[in-house]
């Protein structure tokens, strides 16, 4: 079921958008609504197979969201691709109202997940969207960290019941799992096994913390458990008791401190009465001006050397 | 439940859409309700609903029925007395459940209790969007014979998503649409002039690439023609009726008054309304 491999580099807005084409070929019910990102989301495969089910409202993020929930109210499997600021705060009102009071399986297919949009600067980043998604009812929200798991994920999303916000990285990611994975939403998986602390991780931070762990190992002989959280809502929260259980918990997201894993994890701890060494590693509640996404995620201690710092703090 | 004839005549409409009227004042002295708004669209609603729509009561998910969304989500209860009237449910039980607990009626228009709601509406600039979404979703099915019917207001036309929604359905092509704005000059704040002025709507539109009919909101005689000669609903541009409308039709102390956007009536006020609508109704059938 795993197979971390640091060598492969994956592009998950290749994989989520170019697997639409295969969605499409196993149900003629999907279809594809962009708002002039449908080359950013790469579905150029899909809208050549599938002309008739493709659609492009133009930059209209709102109309694109409230057609999509048009769609799925005639009986379609509308995939609605942007990116995730844009349609978690542009078009929010539009997937709070028309999509998850309704009840529809709308797929909110988010790319640029947290500072991933780099030099784009703050515009095209999501530091809230997680929070933000998470507070509405009926809403899933998941994040993907690689290959398999992404095309997994869009498997499985043909036949969930209700609305899901799919979001990920833009930044490169590596590989985790094999063939043999089986994926579930609302499950989380254990990607390495320990019991001296536990890195609880989402999306592109699967990979910063795999390494984290890998080193503390190497040079403290400590054993790490790293779980993989993807679905974020509903959140896993037998998983979390057992990372708990190791004494320390350092979750870590791509989003903003309020709002991301950190703070739905905490909840998780505090409403089970855990006692535990916990700490939240994200964006820190701040704006900051553009730059490389990796120089972001070491000045934030995201990556694999602050991850270590942070859980050997904890260990401590 | 049985079924209702429903009226053909012009008229028949006429009664009919005074009935309407006398169902939303009675609930607007037990509730409050948006009734400035409910009556100035209450002509076009009887005309659409009780005439107009292909809509089977005992099965609101019918697949061949047309389809309605109230993007003013606040008409609701216009919106349910024309339901009652072709035999959704009965205008009493509007009157009983409106505004209460657990009841299938409220403010706005919701899908959770009530399944004759298509759409579960109230946030403006929405339902515009949902419905162009439906209506290229009945395209996609095949489907040749349903309309998707929407109902906006003209205070509502500020909102950016319906400009959004009103480019992409002529690219769309989407000729099973038909959109129908209440232009009663009147939101919340005032008057349109004196807050966003719409200027030249019908032209607005047009330019926008819709077929666009405009008339006066209150001739029946004329909304129901305007529904009889709708383009064949396989026709490849949408069409829009502007409805100049009064903003509190049929009663005095109403018309043409913001404060009448919502409200609540007395049960005086509600017995002189009543008087009032009923000898306009007999001078304007004596005048022929």
């Amino acid at each position: 079921m795993i197979k971390i491999d640091f060598e492969k580099k994956t592009f998950l807005r290749d994989v989520l958008g170019g697997y639409m084409q295969e969605l499409g070929r196993q149900d003629e019910k999907v279809v594809v609504v962009n708002a002039d990102l449908m080359g950013t989301c790469r579905n150029r495969s899909f809208v050549a197979s599938y002309p008739e089910r493709s659609f492009n409202v133009g930059i209209a993020e709102q109309n694109m969201i409230s057609f999509a929930a048009g769609l799925a109210h005639e009986g379609f499997k509308p995939y609605a691709f942007s990116m995730a600021p844009f349609i978690s705060m542009r078009g929010l009102e539009q997937c709070r109202t028309d999509v998850a009071y309704a009840g529809l399986d709308v797929r909110l297919m988010a790319t640029y997940a947290g500072v991933s949009g780099g030099i784009s600067g703050a515009t095209h980043w999501s530091l809230e969207d997680c929070g933000i998604m998470c507070s509405i009812p009926n809403m899933t929200v998941v994040e993907t960290c690689d290959e398999v798991q992404a095309k997994k994920l869009l498997e499985k999303s043909l036949d969930y019941s209700g609305p899901i916000y799919i979001r990920s990285s833009v930044e490169p990611v590596i590989g985790i799992y094999d063939d043999s994975y089986d994926y579930e939403i609302g499950r989380a998986d254990t990607i390495m096994a320990g019991d001296d602390g536990a890195f609880i991780c989402a999306g592109v931070t699967v990979k910063y913390a795999v390494q984290a762990a890998k080193n503390i190992f190497q040079k403290h002989g400590k054993k790490i458990r790293v779980v993989d959280m993807h679905t974020i809502k509903p959140i896993d929260r037998q998983a979390i008791r057992t990372a708990a259980a190791t004494g320390a918990v350092v979750a870590v997201h791509d989003h903003n401190v309020m709002g991301g894993l950190g703070t739905q994890v905490g909840q998780v701890l505090a409403e089970e009465g855990i006692g535990v060494r916990f700490a939240n590693i994200g964006l820190k509640d701040h704006f900051e001006p553009m730059a490389h996404a990796s120089y972001l995620y070491h000045k934030f201690s995201l990556d694999a050397e602050g991850l270590e710092q942070a859980m050997l703090g904890l260990l401590k | 439940m049985q079924r209702i004839e429903r009226p053909q005549t012009v008229e028949e409409l006429k009664k009919a859409a005074l009935e309407v009227r006398k169902n939303l004042l009675k609930l607007c002295s037990l509730q409050t309700i948006h009734i400035g708004g409910d009556l100035s669209v209450a002509d076009v609603m009887t005309v659409l609903w009780q005439y107009q729509m292909n809509y089977d009561p005992q099965d609101p998910n019918w697949e061949k029925r047309d389809r309605f969304v109230l993007s003013k989500g606040h008409a609701s209860a216009v919106t349910s007395f024309n339901q009652a009237a072709i035999g959704c449910f009965s205008a009493e039980d509007v009157w009983n459940e409106y505004a209460t607990d657990e009841g299938r009626f409220s403010m706005h228009s919701c899908n959770l209790v009530n399944p004759y709601v298509e759409v579960s509406t109230g946030s403006l600039g929405h339902g515009f969007p949902v419905a162009c979404g439906m209506a290229a979703g009945l395209r996609l099915k095949g489907n040749n014979t349903s309309r998707v019917y929407v109902v906006m207001g003209d205070g509502e036309q500020s909102e950016g998503s319906i400009w959004e929604a009103a480019m992409y359905a002529v690219q769309q092509k989407l000729g099973n649409l038909v959109a129908i704005v209440d232009f009663n000059g009147l939101e919340a704040d005032g008057s349109l002039e004196e807050i966003t002025a719409l200027g030249d709507i019908a032209e607005k539109y047009r330019a926008f690439g819709w077929n666009v009919c405009e008339f006066d909101g209150h001739d029946i005689a004329n909304i129901k023609g305007y529904f009889d000669n709708l383009p064949p609903v396989d026709s490849e541009q949408p069409t829009v009726f502007i409805c100049h409308t009064i903003k509190g039709k049929g009663v005095d102390f109403m018309e043409n008054q913001a404060r009448w956007h919502a409200g609540k009536i007395t049960e005086e006020q509600y017995a002189a309304a009543v008087v009032d609508l009923e000898s306009k109704f007999a001078q304007e059938g004596a005048q022929g």
